[in-house]
């Protein structure tokens, strides 16, 4: 029998395995609904631009702020009227009117609001004098992504107050002056490369995709080859005569397989639920994702070979999946991490499958543009493999 | 007497199904197996005898060619163990007490694809699987997994397993562990039936009772190396005693064998 029957025999009888195992089966497609429902409700995909700012709002939408009224003048009364109206209708904060500082910061310190806006006294009187008036902002600093949300989101929202009031005084000085051109001559125009507003969703969908794809052949092939050398069917394998790459080369291609049923419930999960538009051939896709299996699959070899037990496989694999995780640039882009740990992030081949991949779903990129990537995990895969079955073959006869 | 177990002979290389020289197992600095000079002959029961840890399994997995040797030498149906590889697995089958099936595959399942391995196409393996089955008397459970089985029933697949390519010689590593006396009598009853039918057969066992019953010769081997051989009759005399339990303590010793250097020795060869 020739090594590629073997081989399709050894790969059917894993999905074989699969199949009848039927729990384990609800498991394997219950895993990435349960991923990307949960992702996709934490990046919700319907952003409604700020009318005011132009800008999409925060992801911490509807957050707790209290503001404190110092200054009794008709201005100030005006200018929190208006910033309350703003940030209520927009569902950016939900404002509590508050009287005193040290209530208000008991407030952030029982976690009861994130940040405090003070408008204090003189405001008023500082804009009827035409001189610059303050507005004091505080935030909870224990948490440093929501207190960057709230300083920005209420410098958003005291920004859209400035430019009525600005309107308001140029045309009291002059009414022939044009206030829009006045206060800002120049504006900005983005021409999207797709339609619809970017979501981050639309990041994460092929990220997670290439990210299932990869660690589930990855975990699939280490620990199915060292359960077989433990529960001893890898001896009934061995001990026929057939090539001990068509041993590897089937558990790879049943887990590939496995893997891409994976990404693909992924992938028309988030098209059905979460509205992400697929621009790219899925061939491409679906080389993609071959050529990320292939640049890792060594290295799950070369774990299986190792490991003396399925337990310590599985040790091994979670050990090298979490940093890939968190460092290939699947959850966030690669670029918000300090240098040194981007060229970490760069060495994972994680990261040219996602970067491809996204390029791909998204942006229909071609072969020819994602060539780049493609050779990395070439690379990856023909020098990882060279180290992998040489290395295997010497544990399976020891 | 189980017709369909009746082989044809190959042309005979050597009067001898097996044949060592010098083999040795070397884990590290332990070793497992220590220069042993085997030969059975074709178409007997080789009883392979010995303590935990002695180096029987070790042996036998390096005849199977899943150990590869430290030096000497092996042949088994003619061919070197090392260097012609895939000419002695084609000619032996390996019964562990270990289940080597796929517990959530059905038995016909599990015979389906260890027969393809053997490269046996569907025409041929569905009748050969039909005739095993009903010999180990398991047709109605054909499609049952296996992981429902009992114990016996598992061992019984794990000899059809082994029988599904007709080898010539058929290695049992303690075929008969943990079974209850009729599926005790029923795997001896086959290992005799798979004599009768022209197939060599190495057995270890710890059981002196069945190496007794069973073998023709009978090697022992403790630490490592072949401490006795000789038929069943030839030992007992040669020890001054009619139980083979008493040659086997007499040559192995009286003290209990669970010490350290046994389990190292296990975990080696991945038995544990």
């Amino acid at each position: 029998m020739s090594g590629w029957k073997i081989t399709t025999e050894i790969a059917k009888r894993d999905l074989l395995d699969l199949w009848r195992a039927k729990m384990l089966l609800v498991f394997f497609i219950l895993m990435p609904l349960l991923f990307m429902t949960m992702f996709g409700f934490i990046y919700p995909p319907t952003v409604q631009v700020n009318p005011y700012s132009g800008q999409i709002p925060s992801q911490y939408p509807n957050l707790e702020l209290a503001i404190i009224q110092q200054d009794n003048g008709q201005i100030a009364r005006n200018v929190e009227a208006q910033f309350i109206q703003i940030a209520e209708s927009q569902g950016i904060f939900r404002v509590n009117e508050m009287t005193d500082y040290s209530t208000a910061r008991n407030g952030i310190v029982k976690g009861q609001v994130t940040g405090i806006v003070v408008i204090p006294q003189g405001f008023s009187a500082a804009i009827q004098a035409d001189a610059q008036a303050t507005i004091q902002v505080t935030v909870d600093q224990t948490n440093p992504s929501v207190a960057a949300a709230v300083q920005s989101e209420v410098a958003e929202i005291f920004g859209a107050i400035e430019s009525q009031i600005s309107t308001q005084y140029l045309q009291n000085l002059d009414p022939t002056v044009n206030p829009t051109f006045a206060l800002q001559p120049m504006t900005i125009t983005s021409i999207p490369l797709i339609a619809g507003v970017p979501t981050s969703f639309e990041y994460l969908a092929p990220s997670f995709m290439a990210l299932t794809v990869i660690t589930g052949a990855l975990n699939g092939v280490s620990t199915a080859i060292s359960r077989e050398k433990e529960q001893g069917t890898m001896d009934g394998i061995l001990v026929a005569p057939i090539p001990r790459q068509s041993v590897i080369l089937g558990k790879i291609a049943a887990q590939t397989v496995r893997g891409l049923i994976q990404g693909f419930l992924i992938l028309g999960l988030s098209m059905l639920l979460f509205g992400v538009v697929i621009y790219g051939s899925p061939i491409t896709m679906l080389l993609v994702m071959v050529l990320g299996v292939a640049s890792f699959i060594g290295v799950g070899i070369i774990v299986t070979s190792l490991a003396p037990e399925q337990e310590t496989a599985q040790m091994m694999t979670t050990l090298l999946q979490f940093p890939m995780m968190f460092l290939s640039g699947i959850l966030f882009p690669i670029a918000q991490l300090p240098v040194a740990v981007q060229y970490i992030g760069k060495a994972f081949p994680l990261y040219y499958a996602a970067d491809a991949l996204r390029k791909v779903v998204i942006l229909n990129a071609s072969v020819s543009i994602i060539m780049p990537d493609l050779l990395v995990l070439l690379a990856y895969s023909v020098v990882t493999m060279a180290i992998a079955v040489p290395i295997f073959n010497r544990a399976m006869a020891r | 007497m189980i017709m369909t177990l009746q082989r044809t002979e190959l042309a005979p290389l050597s009067e001898y199904a097996i044949e060592t020289h010098r083999l040795t197992k070397k884990f590290g600095s332990f070793t497992a197996v220590d220069h042993i000079d085997l030969a059975v002959r074709k178409g007997e029961i080789y009883g392979f005898l010995g303590p935990n840890g002695a180096g029987k399994s070790t042996t036998i997995r390096m005849l199977c060619t899943l150990l590869k040797p430290t030096s000497g030498t092996g042949k088994v149906a003619g061919f070197n163990i090392d260097s012609e590889a895939n000419e002695v697995r084609k000619r032996i089958g390996l019964v562990s007490e270990k289940l080597i099936m796929y517990t959530r595959l059905t038995a016909e399942q599990n015979l389906m694809f260890f027969g393809k391995l053997y490269g046996i196409d569907n025409a041929e393996l569905k009748p050969k699987i039909e005739e095993l089955l009903e010999m180990v008397k398991l047709t109605p459970f054909k499609d049952r997994s296996v992981g429902g089985f009992s114990s016996g029933m598992r061992q019984r697949m794990n000899v059809i397993r082994a029988l599904i390519h007709d080898p010539e010689i058929i290695f049992l590593d303690e075929p008969t562990t943990a079974l209850d006396p009729q599926s005790t009598k029923f795997v001896r009853d086959t290992i005799q039936d798979l004599k009768k039918g022209g197939h060599t057969i190495m057995l270890t066992t710890h059981i002196m009772e069945e190496a007794d019953e069973l073998s023709d010769t009978i090697s022992i081997i403790d630490h490592g190396k072949i401490m006795a051989t000789g038929t069943v009759t030839g030992l007992k005399k040669e020890y001054g005693t009619e139980s083979m339990l008493e040659v086997f303590l007499t040559v192995t010793g009286r003290e209990l064998r669970d010490s350290a250097s046994d389990r190292v020795s296990m975990k080696a060869v991945g038995r544990m």
